[in-house]
């Protein structure tokens, strides 16, 4: 599938040397120094380097060797890792974000054929329906938003709200691909992937990408949402479970006795020594017996990632942990500070299926939705300014599109609204993002994307540029094509919400 | 509620309506339009017509006038009218790529054209409203090639091929003017009184309840005013195109493109001499010999006899030989006993296996739709699996291969043969281009968007897998790197037009040929028949249940119409009699057939009607009364218990042409099926004609109802000479037996791929393949028995020094299994192998850990190529080996060593119980002797017996297990006889440790 990089003095990974504009690269040890915990920092690099990942030209098959060693970016980062929020299904703009009082006056009409060129059921769509929450001001920015966030409400001046996104589908499938890979279709690599490939891990013992689902179930497109596609298997995403042992077969046979898996580790690190003994020059076997080394720490790293008993009670409290309406997406949040703190670079949380999705009963649906989340992600970013993590973690949310700003109406006669790709709002918070902005706005009605529009492409190169990549070179060779995130589409980074 | 919603469709200008209201409500000082003189032009003069103005004219594109900006340049019009997102311009100056330079525009006049293009474009007018002056004026003529792409994206659904509703096909200029039952649909000349422009504008078409169901969407304003002109300037015809009128514009495809060496037919080349002639064994290694002899190297050593034999085992069959097997070689002292066992190896049913499942990597094969959540299941795709894999066991040439999988459903008329195993294998073959993931079951993702993505991926598909050549970019543009013009592209696409057809598409449920074998069908039947026989008394129970309840919803929606009306529709309101069992929980109630005569007009008006508010089914039920689902719950979930039962009827999941007048193909610009360009002809890459017989398509005297094209693209691609298809097989063997390819991009012969790195030799083989009438099994021959292949992977000081990445094969590379050859040979290796073949795909469980695994049988597991291809939640060994995703499909797999390979090697449920299996049957073997089972274990593990060294280390480690176990047995009081129970356990952990050892999963 790969084809392999052509000419030999490329760069690592198909990063480029940075572009004229671009500040000074680092050196790797500058970059460690930077990022640096005293626990995750150079001298882990050189092991990391020696032991972990060779990169000897025979390795195994003649293929390319890919791993996850941290690598240096392309110019000097705001942030070293991401929390992506999706917020899959669709959330109302113009119920949480984006007022707009107009619909008032012009409720039940229609007053432009555009406004249902995105309706995907033509035959229930309604006229203009409403908001029925009140929006207020905010922090010191006194950024707008509804009442069915109050919790987020006391962050704003933290965040970055963008008012004009805009997708490409009216669908779930596609416009999460688009939302994932930049395009609609099922074949290419998520971001997630795209970052690990960039960067690499920051922590041995941790996957650079994981994904923490929702235990209520998996996401519409399901585990193709963290896929790797065509980059290699390495950068897809892990599934740490919030529930149980986090990862698939970390933890030994529970029928074996509590001693055997160390005396069998033994027996198989002496025979695979032996064998490695009489194969000189073949890093790729000193890798492998590493990648077993790996697995038994990960068995601690994993597991200790994701032990929320170690918080303090307030902790516990401050994310929603004791109420049972937020617990669950309050554990996840708590999971995903504990595993950045850690070094992880991509921590990408989805949630139950569906609950933005509010063709109908829209008030119920919202009230949900926002309960379940609001004041998790709040305290999440409380909790990451108050640990000095903010500054260079990237907290990024939204969904894969929102919603229109008519009424849809079901058999059920309890009005919803169809989904809304042309318009749509998300926020970014942390790593070089300029808190309190309110960026972009849709047209009168909240359908459209009118002002300072941002489209995907737009939004995966801000997102790659705050982690210190240039979307332009982040790039990867096959069939002789230099893949990027933003595939051909133009993009470019929203400077605007930036510090 | 419905007729408020459309009620804009009756002003006339609406444009304006939306226009009017939303400057009002924005507050906007400036109430009439924004026109291209006073707001746009002056932008553009000080910002672009320098370089798109008069002259110079940059892509031929002009921005003077509001005319010429819908003109366009190359890259297709700068503007679509009405809609700023796919407007050219827009995307250009909001990435910033023009103008270029440092120079932007400011954000204010980005935003003050897009909303110039937002409200219509409207021209230099003014308020085009009250204008006389006609709105077409100064714009070029519309061809028919201008709007046949209108009709062919929003109309021929309905109005074409297949369906013609009211009588009306909207394909060609003659049938519109012919019109359908209620006249002409287009009256040359006259476009206020042509009815298609009538009912597009009043909505009335395509109908608002139907375009979901059909995937279709309203035109645009843009489309509808170029319809409006081609009308008003008298609807003209166009000549038919030709394949010699495309050649004109564009780039061309020149004779020093053609001189490329990929695009050349292999020559063959002499045979080398070399010094060390003693060591040539086939052709082979003399060429790889004359490389390494020039640089001062030579072959390595040869490896051991059993090194050898099992690097055969896994390279042909994909696991290692059996214990008896291996002792059976030994004491083979024959001199030709490596080739004997070659071909004994060559003529094994698991030849195929393995082979075939290298194929169906190249086809992207799997066994579910990916897309969507839910991963619908592919119920009959095996056949083209078993297809593929008995093709390889017969070794069936490569040419015949080709064509079957191309066009089999064209070489000869299924619809007349009787029905064979081989003509369902020839049907299955095509099976080769329905690979990719194909959402478009469901309405709303099959409009034409993603239905161009399924083309393309399969184009993908053919182009990487068979022809080696990227061509993916020609679908937005001319290839930058290989002399593959945009028009190659849609040429290529054009063959599959008439088995695609975006525009009359054919949704997967309705791509299968219901044919199976006479045994098949009976089997599906006798299966059936007490199933659906249950399942009808099951949903008259349910019915009995259902009947208060459907009376009183039907009461409460009646209530809502007038008096009059009732009676007629409660009339109208039945459940059908004579159902088959499994359809009526969907609707209860339906709308009454009624015939098609004059007394019942009213009341067929009023069943259309009324249709939504007749039928009732469970769903409705449910929501209405909460106590219905409580109430019949039990019934309900017995009901779907025996749906689940239900086997479907055989069918062949087929790639067919779907006969009749083939519907134009039309080059997209920038890959945009909205912006149709010229039209094309079916046709290859223009760069591919040295040595070919051109490509033509003949009509088919056996096959009347196919057009032949894909045939003819078979027959082009299978001539001898061809200058890629013999390389690119070729290459993908070599690249499976010596670990990298001759050329080491296996998908990319062209200019951006990489050179071979033994151009000769990779000729050589590709004429010899040839010769030898397209044999794999020859070629596999002539590889395996070379001296080049039977080296030691060992590294020598001077190969180190001269050929440190063995380009120039100075030793034999060495390997990580592959995750499928990894999987058998765990179950060959522990005796739990069940090498029943063929047929439907072994299902797959989800264990309580998550782990996902096969289902086995009372005979064990089948190889990995007989359970399910799932592209969601494969079986988890698998996925943690690099099992590829199909993106569409994969070329060449990935290679990974991660930890996570090593926690379900170590820790997973599979493993662990194939190896307690493992050690019970060599305990039945060779009893409780430490020596012999360790032994036992390494020959069948390790296909060899251990050193002194490793007898006594795993002597120590099977006394440190067992002590373990015995303390664990104690410790749970455990019934079994303590010694002897933790003896096996020892023994088992003994064998899982060495299945987990590198030796065991790196090939030497």
């Amino acid at each position: 599938m790969v084809v392999r990089r052509q000419s030999p003095p490329k760069p690592e990974h198909g990063m480029k040397q940075t572009s004229p504009t671009d500040s000074p690269r680092l050196s790797r040890r500058e970059w460690f120094a930077r990022s640096g915990s005293l626990l995750y920092g150079t001298a882990l690099a050189s092991i990391l380097g020696k032991e972990l990942f060779p990169t000897d030209p025979l390795l195994a098959s003649g293929g390319q060797s890919y791993d996850l060693r941290p690598r240096t970016p392309h110019f000097d980062p705001k942030a070293k890792a991401v929390i992506h929020l999706f917020m899959n299904g669709g959330p109302s703009q113009v119920d949480l974000f984006d007022p707009k009082p107009l619909l008032r006056k012009y409720a039940g009409t229609v007053p432009n054929r555009d406004l249902t060129s995105d309706i995907t059921s033509p035959t229930q769509s309604g006229g203009l329906l409403p908001s029925p929450y009140s929006f207020s001001r905010h922090g010191q920015s006194g950024m707008e938003l509804s009442e069915l966030l109050p919790h987020l409400a006391t962050r704003v001046d933290d965040i970055a709200l963008i008012r004009s996104m805009y997708g490409a589908h009216f669908n779930h499938e596609p416009a999460i691909f688009f939302m994932q890979t930049g395009r609609t279709v099922a074949t290419r690599p998520s971001v997630g992937a795209w970052v690990a490939y960039g960067l690499g891990t920051e922590n041995r013992n941790l996957p650079a990408y994981v994904v923490l689902d929702d235990p209520k179930g998996l996401p519409v497109n399901g585990i193709a949402n963290w896929q790797s596609a065509w980059l290699p298997p390495v950068y897809q995403g892990t599934r740490f479970r919030a529930e149980g042992p986090p990862v698939l077969n970390l933890d030994p046979r529970p029928e074996w006795p509590a001693p055997l898996a160390k005396a069998q580790r033994s027996l198989l690190h002496d025979l695979d020594r032996a064998h490695r003994r009489e194969r000189p020059h073949e890093s790729y076997l000193e890798g492998r017996i590493a990648s077993y080394e790996l697995a038994a720490r990960m068995q601690l790293a994993a597991s200790d990632a994701l032990d929320l008993s170690k918080e303090t009670d307030k902790t516990r409290e401050m994310y929603g942990l004791n109420r049972e309406e937020t617990a669950s997406y309050g554990r996840r949040c708590l999971m995903a500070r504990r595993l950045v703190e850690r070094g992880v670079r991509f921590v990408q949380l989805y949630i139950e299926s569906q609950i933005w999705d509010a063709h109908s009963d829209l008030d119920k649906m919202l009230r949900y939705s926002c309960g379940k989340t609001d004041l998790p992600v709040a305290a999440l970013l409380t909790d990451l300014k108050q640990r000095g993590l903010l500054d260079s973690t990237l907290v990024v949310w939204g969904g894969e599109f929102g919603r229109l700003p008519l009424s849809q109406t079901q058999a059920s006669g309890v009005s919803g609204r169809d989904h809304g790709p042309s318009g749509f709002s998300v926020w970014m918070a942390g790593g070089g993002v300029q808190g309190g902005t309110t960026y972009g706005a849709t047209d009168e009605f909240g359908h459209k994307a009118v002002e300072n529009r941002v489209s995907v492409h737009d939004f995966h190169a801000t997102i790659l540029h705050q982690l210190g990549m240039n979307f332009r070179d982040l790039a990867y060779e096959r069939h002789g094509l230099h893949e990027r995130l933003t595939d051909q589409f133009p993009a470019r980074v929203v400077s605007e919400v930036l510090v | 509620m419905l007729i408020r919603v459309h009620s804009w469709f009756a002003f006339p200008s609406i444009l304006l309506t939306g226009l009017a209201l939303s400057s009002a409500a924005s507050g906007a000082e400036r109430s009439d339009l924004p026109t291209f003189k006073a707001d746009v032009l002056p932008i553009l003069a000080e910002n672009c017509l320098m370089c798109h103005g008069q002259e110079p004219r940059q892509g031929e594109l002009d921005l003077q006038s509001a005319a010429a900006l819908l003109q366009g340049g190359q890259s297709g019009p700068a503007i679509v009218a009405g809609s700023p997102d796919r407007s050219l311009i827009m995307e250009k100056l909001v990435s910033g790529q023009m103008p270029p330079g440092e120079a932007r525009l400011s954000p204010e006049d980005i935003d003050r054209i897009r909303r110039w293009i937002e409200r219509g474009a409207p021209r230099e007018y003014g308020r085009t409203a009250d204008g006389d002056v006609s709105p077409h004026s100064g714009l070029p003529a519309v061809s028919e090639k201008d709007v046949l792409p209108i009709f062919q994206v929003r109309c021929v659904a309905c109005h074409g091929k297949r369906r013609q509703e009211a009588g009306l096909d909207l394909r060609t200029r003659a049938s519109r003017l012919k019109g359908g039952r209620s006249g002409p649909a287009v009256l040359p000349g006259d476009p206020d009184q042509s009815p298609i422009i009538q009912k597009i504008e009043s909505g009335e078409m395509p109908p608002v309840e139907m375009q979901l169901a059909n995937s279709v969407r309203p035109p645009t304003a843009a489309e509808l005013q170029l319809l409006r002109r081609w009308i008003a300037g008298g609807a003209p015809s166009d000549p038919p195109i030709s394949a010699t009128a495309e050649g004109n514009g564009g780039p061309t495809v020149t004779e020093e493109d053609r001189k490329f060496w990929s695009f050349q037919p292999p020559v063959r080349p002499p045979v080398p001499e070399v010094l060390s002639s003693r060591l040539v064994r086939t052709p082979v290694d003399a060429f790889l010999l004359a490389r390494l002899e020039a640089r001062g190297l030579s072959f390595s050593p040869p490896a051991s006899r059993l090194r050898l034999l099992r690097r055969a085992y896994l390279d042909l069959v994909g696991m290692p030989p059996s214990a008896a097997e291996v002792e059976a070689y030994l004491q083979d002292r024959r001199p030709d006993a490596y080739e004997r066992m070659i071909e004994s190896l060559l003529s094994s049913s698991h030849y195929g296996e393995r082979w075939g499942r290298y194929w169906l990597d190249l086809a992207g094969y799997s066994d579910s739709e990916g897309f969507g959540a839910h991963d619908r299941f592919r119920p009959y795709a095996w056949r083209y699996r078993d297809y593929v894999i008995r093709s390889f066991n017969r070794d069936k040439p490569y040419s015949q291969f080709l064509m079957e999988q191309i066009a089999g459903d064209e070489l000869a008329d299924y619809r007349k043969e009787q029905v064979t195993p081989e003509l369902i294998d020839r049907l299955a073959a095509t099976g080769f281009l329905r690979t990719t993931p194909d959402p478009t079951d469901a309405p709303e993702r099959g409009f034409i968007a993603e239905r161009m993505n399924i083309i393309a991926d399969e184009i993908e598909v053919l182009t990487s897998a068979v022809m080696g050549l990227t061509v993916k970019c020609a679908r937005c543009h001319d290839h930058k790197y290989d002399p593959i013009p945009q028009k190659d592209y849609y040429r290529l696409s054009a063959i599959f037009q008439t088995s695609y057809d975006p525009y009359e598409w054919l949704p997967p449920k309705k791509r299968r040929i219901p044919i199976g074998l006479e045994r098949e069908n009976e089997e599906v039947a006798a299966h059936n028949r007490p199933l659906k026989a249950e399942i009808r008394s099951l949903e008259k129970g349910l019915l009995k249940e259902a009947v208060p309840f459907l009376d009183k919803l039907l009461e409460e929606r009646l209530a809502n119409l007038p008096e009059a009306l009732r009676q007629e529709l409660r009339a109208l309101a039945h459940t059908p009699q004579d159902y088959q069992g499994g359809e009526l929980s969907r609707k209860f109630l339906v709308v009454r057939e009624l015939p098609e005569d004059e007394s019942s007009q009213v009341r067929r008006y009023l069943a259309g009607k009324f249709k939504k508010t007749l039928q009732i089914g469970l769903a409705d039920l449910n929501r209405r009364f909460p106590e219905f689902g409580p109430k019949t719950e039990s019934l309900r979930k017995q009901l779907d218990e025996v749906k689940g039962k239900l086997r479907t009827e055989p069918y062949v999941r087929a790639l067919m042409d779907t006969g009749g007048r083939p519907s134009t193909t039309f080059l997209l610009k920038r890959g945009n099926h909205l912006s149709p360009g010229d039209a094309v002809t079916p046709g290859v890459p223009a760069v591919l004609t040295t040595g070919l017989t051109p490509y033509r398509v003949d009509p088919l005297k056996h096959a009347q109802e196919s057009s032949g094209r894909r045939l003819a693209l078979a027959r082009w691609l299978t001539q001898p000479g061809h200058p890629l298809t013999s390389r690119v097989l070729v290459n993908q063997v070599w690249l499976r037996h010596f670990g990298r390819g001759l050329v080491p991009s296996p998908s990319n012969f062209g200019r951006s791929g990489e050179p071979p790195t033994h151009p000769r030799l990779l000729d050589w083989l590709a004429t010899e393949f040839v010769n030898r009438g397209w044999s794999i099994k020859a070629l596999h021959r002539i590889m395996m028995t070379s001296t080049a292949y039977r080296q030691t992977s060992r590294i020598g000081p001077e190969a180190l020094e001269l050929d440190p990445e063995n380009i120039l094969l100075s030793r034999m590379r060495r390997g990580r299994m592959d995750a499928e050859a990894l999987y058998d040979s765990i179950l060959k290796v522990t005796g739990r192998l069940d090498p029943t073949p063929f047929g439907p795909a072994d299902a797959l469980e989800t264990k309580p850990n998550k782990e996902v695994v096969a289902k086995g049988s009372r005979a064990g597991f089948r190889r990995s190529i007989y359970t399910q291809q799932r592209r969601y939640d494969p079986v988890s060994l698998l996925e943690a080996y690099d099992l590829p995703r199909m993106t569409p499909n994969c070329v060449e797999r990935e290679n990974s060593t991660v930890a996570t390979q090593a926690l379900h090697m170590m820790n997973g449920t599979t493993v662990w119980e194939h190896s307690r299996y493992m050690a019970g049957r060599i305990i039945d073997r060779v009893g409780y002797d430490p020596r012999r089972q360790i032994g036992q274990a390494y020959l069948q593990a390790l296909s060899r017996e251990p050193t002194e060294w490793e007898l006594e280390r795993s002597r120590a480690a099977l006394e440190q297990f067992a002590g373990h176990w015995k303390s664990r047995l104690r410790d749970d009081r455990a019934p079994t006889p303590v010694h002897w129970a933790a003896q096996w356990r020892a023994l088992s952990s003994l064998c899982h440790t060495l299945l987990n050892s590198a030796e065991f999963s790196f090939v030497d």
